[in-house]
């Protein structure tokens, strides 16, 4: 099973945290600073790391950034008051999702699981599949319950996107970066109507989304399960 | 009053020129050659009365320094051109010399007399004016209601009635010393002798600076503001352009001026103290609400949670899987509302601190709805909802985080002022330049007094077994709109229950692809 590093000054969440993912079977190893959190990373590598951005010694961001520089182990926030640019910060600097505190168990199960998938590219298919949703890559084709559907080639591609990387928080710069280009890092009009209208087409209720969920603030996430 | 300013100024008469003195020799000429031009043709006159002419000329136009002189004049001039032998200073015999003593004293007292009288008539006039003067000011001083305008008032008055800068300096804990000085702008000159100045008068409370004995080089006079009660400041007196020092009577008049404006800058500190105190009351009403909130409000979810949990633990407590569920169930939606309170208290606080900051992104309405109906969760799920929002709405600038906020909070209230299982109903459509968000619940409605009064800071609509919450979600509602220059306003509906609407102001043309810079997201 897989080894998970839970990251946080509390004592209290560490052990909670503990309890619950030994209970579903992880193995798990604690540290309650940044410092100690980088030493075991490097000592003894976990498969998957939850991590607070408030720690005493080493800002969870900083942690992050450090980290990112020699792996690409997932990394899962917890916040418990940070700000929205705290967040995407973070998901900027590499990490892989976010939950804010408090949060609940079956979410931050549901996110590990999704992490975990993504860090293991032999899981990774070529067809996407979530709900009635379907994305061929090969053959760029998008069924909602297997009728065709027509896109735009930015809406596709904005999708594609977050098929890509299904599960993960994608902050709006990431989105329009990877979509549009480094120079339209800062137009989220283009990002807010293309959401909008990619919506329109495969959501079965675009004012209550099922596939394509926002992050308030921060940026959009592709259901996975 | 325009020409008020000239008359306090130092009297002409009071320090005549040579001119003066030179029209007053001219007079004398002239009498003299209207006697000689008399004599020469024979008409019979009285030259005595010729020369008391002359005094009474200049005594009105020329004031007492020349008066005198033509006095003393005439009567040389009468002894060498009357007295006979004339064009002869000739000593007088007893027969003319009590016409020279006569004309002497005449002259004197005559010059007198008139001098004095003008005099008392300049003064009498310049205190009508001085008068005048300082009922415009009081007038001023009366209509200003803060500090900023009665500074503004005393400046303009005494500048208008003596011509000079006034500078009010009052005591504060500023970086360039325990001084403030008003006004702010245009004081440049204040440098330190100035300002030393300025607390030499306010340690003494006496006048100083230019004119007087004590520091006479600074620029400026200065004089103590203050009232039977209290020392409020000095205020300072300087020329615009270099001229006379400030006479007697106007340092007099000064005071006068400094005194009212005393009163005036007490009056309106007493008033910002009794404000500040009332503030400090009603701060303390809100504190105590806010304890006995936070204990009540606070505390509930806590016993509840608190309870479920012990009762899960006690392994004698017989409990089949039905009830242990519920009580997890009710344990996990308490801590959320737990959660969703100190979330509300802590924006509260960031409103008020001003510590909350609007960011601006072009924002999806339908995608702020969704949000708030996402994170509303399970609550709603025994509501039929109706959402009636235009595929074409355009962007709109606004805080997406807060605006979700304010929907969550809207959407919180009509579930809690509601029946279990009416509708709800949300809307959302373009007037103009805003866009109207409107959240519609079929409960009971308000009382008119209620509908005005729901956004107030805990205030909770008739408190009923079942509303739970501080009363802060309307408050912190309607502080979160009106940063984003919307409105929010609650009526009830025609059909029954009650309906928030709110509005935004789009401030960005909808649905374009023009590039434009954007905030920080």
């Amino acid at each position: 099973m897989p080894n998970i590093l839970i990251v946080d000054d509390e004592q209290a969440i560490r052990r909670f945290l503990d309890t619950a993912l030994s209970a579903q079977g992880y193995t798990v190893q604690e540290a309650a600073s940044g410092a100690a959190a980088l030493e075991i990373a490097t000592t003894r590598p976990p498969d998957l790391i939850i991590l607070d951005l408030g720690l005493p010694d080493i800002p969870g961001v900083e942690v992050t950034r450090r980290l990112r520089v020699w792996t690409q182990l997932p990394i899962i926030i917890l916040s418990i008051q940070e700000t929205e640019e705290q967040k995407i910060a973070a998901l900027d600097a590499g990490a892989d999702d976010y939950l804010s505190k408090p949060f609940s168990m079956g979410e931050l199960l549901a996110r590990i699981r999704a992490a975990l998938r993504r860090a293991n590219p032999a899981t990774a298919h070529l067809i996407f599949k979530v709900g009635e949703l379907s994305v061929d890559r090969a053959r760029r084709r998008v069924t909602l319950a297997n009728q065709e559907i027509a896109l735009t080639p930015t809406e596709y591609e904005l999708l594609c996107v977050l098929v890509c990387q299904p599960g993960k928080v994608l902050t709006h710069r990431q989105l329009l970066i990877q979509v549009w280009g480094e120079a339209y890092a800062n137009e989220l009009h283009l990002l807010r109507v293309n959401i909008s209208n990619l919506r329109q087409k495969i959501e079965p209720n675009p004012t209550r989304p099922f596939y394509i969920l926002t992050e308030p603030g921060v940026g959009y996430r592709l259901r996975t399960e | 009053m325009g020409p008020v300013g000239d008359s306090p100024r130092p009297d002409r008469d009071l320090a005549p020129g040579w001119h003066a003195y030179g029209l007053g020799l001219g007079l004398v000429v002239l009498a003299s050659l209207l006697g000689l031009a008399l004599q020469h043709w024979h008409i019979s006159a009285n030259q005595v009365l010729t020369y008391l002419v002359a005094v009474v000329v200049a005594a009105v136009y020329l004031g007492r320094g020349p008066a005198l002189l033509v006095s003393c004049l005439s009567v040389v001039a009468f002894d060498f051109f009357v007295i006979p032998p004339p064009i002869t200073f000739a000593i007088p015999g007893p027969e003319n010399l009590p016409t020279l003593i006569e004309l002497l004293i005449v002259s004197l007292v005559i010059s007198s007399l008139t001098t004095r009288l003008k005099t008392q008539i300049a003064q009498q006039q310049r205190q009508a004016l001085a008068t005048q003067a300082l009922y415009a000011m009081s007038r001023d001083l009366a209509a200003a209601e803060d500090l900023p305008a009665i500074i503004q008032a005393i400046v303009a008055n005494i500048g208008q009635t003596f011509e000079r800068e006034a500078v009010i300096l009052l005591p504060a804990s500023t970086p360039e010393g325990d001084f403030k000085a008003y006004p702010t702008e245009n004081i440049a000159w204040l440098d330190a002798q100035e300002k030393a100045t300025a607390i030499w008068v306010r340690e003494h409370q006496e006048p100083a600076g230019r004119g007087t004995d004590s520091y006479p080089q600074a620029q400026a006079h200065y004089l103590p503001l203050r009232t039977a009660q209290t020392n409020i400041g000095v205020l300072g007196v300087r020329p615009v352009t270099p001229g006379p020092y400030l006479t007697p009577e106007q340092r007099q008049f000064l005071a006068t001026f400094a005194s009212v404006a005393s009163l005036a800058i007490e009056r309106v500190r007493l008033a910002e103290t009794a404000r500040r105190a009332q503030v400090l009351e009603a701060t303390e009403k809100l504190q105590t609400a806010l304890l006995n909130a936070i204990s009540h409000d606070l505390r509930t979810p806590l016993v509840t949670i608190t309870g479920a949990l012990t009762g899960l633990e006690q392994n004698t407590m017989p409990l089949d899987d039905l009830s242990r569920q519920q009580m997890i169930r009710t344990a996990r939606e308490e801590s959320q509302r737990l959660n969703w309170l100190v979330g509300n208290l802590l924006d509260m606080t960031r409103l008020e601190a001003g510590t909350l900051h609007i960011k601006r992104t072009p924002c999806d309405i339908a995608d702020v709805i969704g949000t708030a109906l996402e994170q509303m969760g399970s609550r709603l799920n025994e509501r039929p909802l109706t959402l009636t929002v235009p595929a074409t709405l355009p962007l709109v600038q606004m805080d997406f985080v807060l605006i979700a906020h304010v929907l969550i909070n809207l959407l919180d209230n009509a579930l809690k002022y509601s029946p279990a299982g009416s509708p709800l109903e949300i809307s959302a459509q373009l007037h103009g330049t805003t866009v109207e968000i409107a959240v519609t619940d079929h409960g009971p409605g308000l009382s008119q007094e209620d509908l005005e009064r729901v956004f107030d800071k805990f205030y909770r609509a008739s408190p009923t077994a079942w509303t739970t919450g501080i009363g802060l979600g309307l408050s912190i509602s309607k502080g979160i709109v009106e940063a984003h220059g919307g409105q929010i306003w609650a009526q009830n509906h025609p059909t029954g229950g009650l309906c928030i609407h709110l509005t935004l102001p789009l401030t960005a043309p909808p649905h374009t692809f023009k590039k434009q810079p954007c905030p920080t997201f």
